[in-house]
């Protein structure tokens, strides 16, 4: 094999590992996440296709047509209880999941 | 709105953004601290729906798989009708118009997104859904 087979297979090769451990670090909790990207140079960003992973990587397990998941939380003004099944048949609910930061 | 865990809490990873507009917060440990960080965000954001939030352990973002942000769109037989892609990327409130329109095909057409909706607010039209 010629040297630069040789070089683009190694980039290549360098390229996909850094891929699939983009992807895994993706799947990891938010908290772990979070600190292992702290130390991620903004390169990587440019470099690795970052969007179609994480799509993929966060795509979770629910499917339109599943059942929502049900829950019942409280209200942040600590005035009542919230359950999601409590809106079965009366109205379509939107979901807007978030945070300030 | 459900409040979840911080997208960029100091203590992980910062935000340039949030540093530029000065928001500094740590990740919240009790669902007290969640609750208050959860109210100041309603404030500043001008989020007038209904908001709940998870709790310290979240049990609700893991299995909506939602952090940072999500938007899902429940029917009335309590099934999925639309799931966003994950956020930031994939926060987009149109769709969420969209799928009211197709669940609520009787009632008017949605209104276009007022120029201060951000992330967190979805462009909810004139029809009959709940936001939460």
């Amino acid at each position: 094999m010629r040297l630069w087979h040789k070089i683009v297979l190694a980039v290549l090769v360098a390229y996909g590992v850094l891929c699939a451990a983009a992807y895994e670090v993706m799947r990891q909790t938010p908290e772990r996440f979070g600190l292992i990207m702290e130390h991620v140079p903004d390169l990587a960003f440019i470099v690795l296709p970052f969007k179609p992973l994480w799509f993929r990587a966060r795509a979770g397990t629910l499917n339109v047509g599943d059942p929502a998941p049900d829950f019942s939380l409280p209200t942040q003004d600590n005035k009542g209880v919230v359950q999601l099944a409590s809106f079965r048949s009366a109205r379509p609910v939107v979901l807007v999941f978030g945070s300030y930061t | 709105m459900v409040y979840i865990e911080e997208a960029h809490p100091i203590d992980a990873w910062q935000d340039d953004d949030n540093i530029k507009a000065k928001i500094f917060l740590h990740s919240t440990r009790t669902r007290k601290e969640r609750c208050d960080v959860a109210g100041t965000c309603l404030v500043k954001l001008g989020i007038e729906y209904p908001a709940v939030v998870d709790d310290i352990a979240n049990t609700t973002e893991r299995a909506y798989t939602a952090w940072p942000d999500r938007l899902y769109v429940i029917d009335r037989d309590g099934r999925i009708a639309y799931k966003s892609k994950p956020g930031p990327f994939g926060f987009h409130t149109e769709d969420v118009a969209h799928a009211l329109e197709r669940l609520l095909p009787d009632s008017q057409p949605s209104a276009k997104p007022s120029p201060s909706v951000t992330r967190v607010e979805p462009a909810i039209p004139s029809t009959p859904g709940k936001a939460l």
